[in-house]
């Protein structure tokens, strides 16, 4: 009889923590790369020069230049400053707000529940950007009223899921527990409900990055988000979306750039998923 | 001898709509003394969990009043429902489930212990003293409940409920998820609990397997659609059983 021979799976995986450090750098030097955005264009990026207009990648303009002669480089970096901070303080917004509603939800239910869910259905019953334009109309254009109509139409989604996700936690076995702890409704929801939940939530809010990102950039080329000059990434792609045969580098440039950022925040919104599950930190043995 | 809890009338109707509404317990009545061990048998669906849970007012009764320490429980709410967990305290069946995930077994232990005024010097020194008495090691205060087993767990599960030294101990089921050699520790280790708890222990044991509670209960309760069919010493009751589920709920063991 042959004894059997046991095989351990070998399986080379990037530890999440390497995975943390990796994105969570790349992240934060795209953050503080665009709090000191001024200070790193090589260029003014608002300084024309239409006798050096539509000029190709050089070593002088690496990003060549857009129609009036303004350094793309130097326009991209400064762009990063309205993109990713007005992403960010949306997305933030909405997170923080949509979960709060949703955690309240679920935790007391009853009308407070049925009265704050037909108010999220409202809003989501609204198209985004009909609404938008509402917005706009009532409030004037400008970024941050298009931060402020994303938001409405936005946070139904994080209420819902923190909403479900509450009622989950509501029948376990721990949470009985630690009510026999004699712990409050609040350190039960900050202790125990928030902690639980917000692997799914933090998830859903970095790959909601990417969409905020786009939706801005939508809101800002129909003249209601960022008001030209101001180099946003969004609103300089659809500037210049009719040069596109003619000089897509004044395209492909901002439009790589939302490409990097969106990736990293997703990318770190999956870590710090896979980071906030304690089965998968390797601690075990 | 005195009374630690009395139960009387104690009735659960579940309502729900388009259904008849279903009563999981009815007019059920007892009491435990200080220092006894009380067992409720009987099979599934037969009440005993909706009982305890009652007693423990994690579901609202619908009729009844339970006293424990010979303060009326039965309305308590907010800050002086906290406070009666000071006196009461519950294992529940499955012990990885009932610690939460992402905090370590220590941080279940001192919850209770930190509710109640404890500095966190004093509360992990405490659930240190109370693990070594549940038989086991100060360092799992450190460990995620999916790192230890079952057994490990339910020892753990038993400190956290002993931790702020109440007088009434439930246990749901507290054994059933164990297998057979793991039951027969933490019995063991319940019973040598009951000799060395710095108060009078009394023991409200909810399980369906009559030979535990025979050899570990002074007093027995048998349940049956959410009535007492019948109550005694167990060993009376399994030898001589009146009604006529008992005869069954034994004759379906022996």
């Amino acid at each position: 009889m042959s004894t059997p021979t046991i095989r351990k799976q070998k399986v080379k995986r990037t530890s999440v923590k390497t995975r943390l450090i990796i994105f969570g750098t790349l992240a934060a030097l795209l953050l503080i790369g665009s709090i000191f955005s001024s200070h790193l264009t090589p260029y003014d990026p608002y300084l024309q020069d239409l006798s050096n207009a539509k000029a190709a990648p050089s070593m002088e303009h690496l990003l060549g230049t857009d129609r009036y002669g303004r350094d793309m480089l130097s326009r991209v970096i400064i762009g990063s400053r309205t993109s990713i901070y007005s992403t960010l303080l949306l997305v933030a917004i909405i997170t923080a707000f949509g979960t709060a509603v949703g955690v309240i939800c679920g935790w007391f239910g009853k009308w407070i529940d049925v009265i704050l869910m037909r108010i999220s259905d409202m809003f989501l019953a609204f198209p985004g950007l009909v609404f938008a334009l509402a917005v706009a109309g009532v409030l004037g254009g400008g970024l941050q009223n298009a931060i402020i109509a994303l938001a409405a139409i936005s946070w139904p989604k994080y209420a819902r899921i923190a909403r479900s996700q509450t009622l989950a936690q509501k029948e376990t076995v721990y949470l009985r527990a630690a009510k026999l702890s004699g712990s409050s409704t609040v350190k039960i929801i900050f202790k125990h409900i928030l902690p639980n939940i917000i692997g799914p939530i933090l998830v859903t809010s970095m790959l909601d990055i990417g969409t905020m990102m786009m939706e801005l950039a939508g809101l800002s080329f129909l003249g209601l988000g960022a008001k030209p000059p101001t180099a946003e990434w969004g609103s300089m792609m659809s500037d210049t979306r009719s040069l596109i045969t003619i000089v897509p580098w004044v395209t492909l440039a901002p439009g790589i750039a939302i490409f990097i950022s969106v990736m990293i925040f997703n990318l770190l919104g999956d870590t710090i998923r896979d980071y906030a599950d304690p089965k998968n930190r390797e601690v075990r043995g | 001898m005195e009374k630690v809890l009395e139960v009387s009338n104690l009735t659960r109707v579940f309502k729900e709509k388009n259904k008849q509404d279903f009563t999981a317990v009815s007019h059920v009545d007892f009491c435990l003394y200080e220092g006894e061990c009380l067992g409720i048998i009987g099979e599934s669906g037969s009440g005993k969990s909706t009982t305890v849970n009652m007693i423990t007012r994690l579901i609202e009764p619908t009729d009844g009043t339970i006293i424990l320490e010979g303060e009326d429980i039965t309305h308590k709410k907010g800050k002086q429902l906290r406070n009666i967990y000071k006196k009461m305290q519950m294992v529940f069946q499955s012990p990885v489930e009932s610690f939460d995930p992402r905090r370590t077994l220590g941080d279940g232990i001192a919850e209770s212990l930190k509710n109640n005024g404890y500095s966190k010097k004093e509360a992990s020194k405490a659930v240190e003293r109370v693990l070594e008495k549940c038989g086991l090691d100060g360092s799992f205060a450190l460990k995620y409940p999916h790192e230890v087993s079952g057994g490990q767990c339910q020892r753990a599960a038993i400190a956290r409920a002993l931790a702020i030294t109440p007088s009434l101990l439930i246990c749901d089921e507290a054994t059933s998820a164990l297998d057979v050699t793991i039951q027969k520790e933490i019995i063991e280790l319940l019973r040598s609990l009951r000799e060395n708890h710095d108060r009078k222990l009394s023991i409200l044991f909810i399980c369906h397997d009559l030979a535990l509670v025979q050899d570990f209960c002074d007093r027995v309760i048998v349940m049956h659609d959410g009535v007492i069919v019948e109550q005694g010493k167990p060993d009376e009751i399994i030898k001589n059983p009146q009604n006529d589920y008992t005869k069954r709920l034994i004759d379906s063991v022996l």
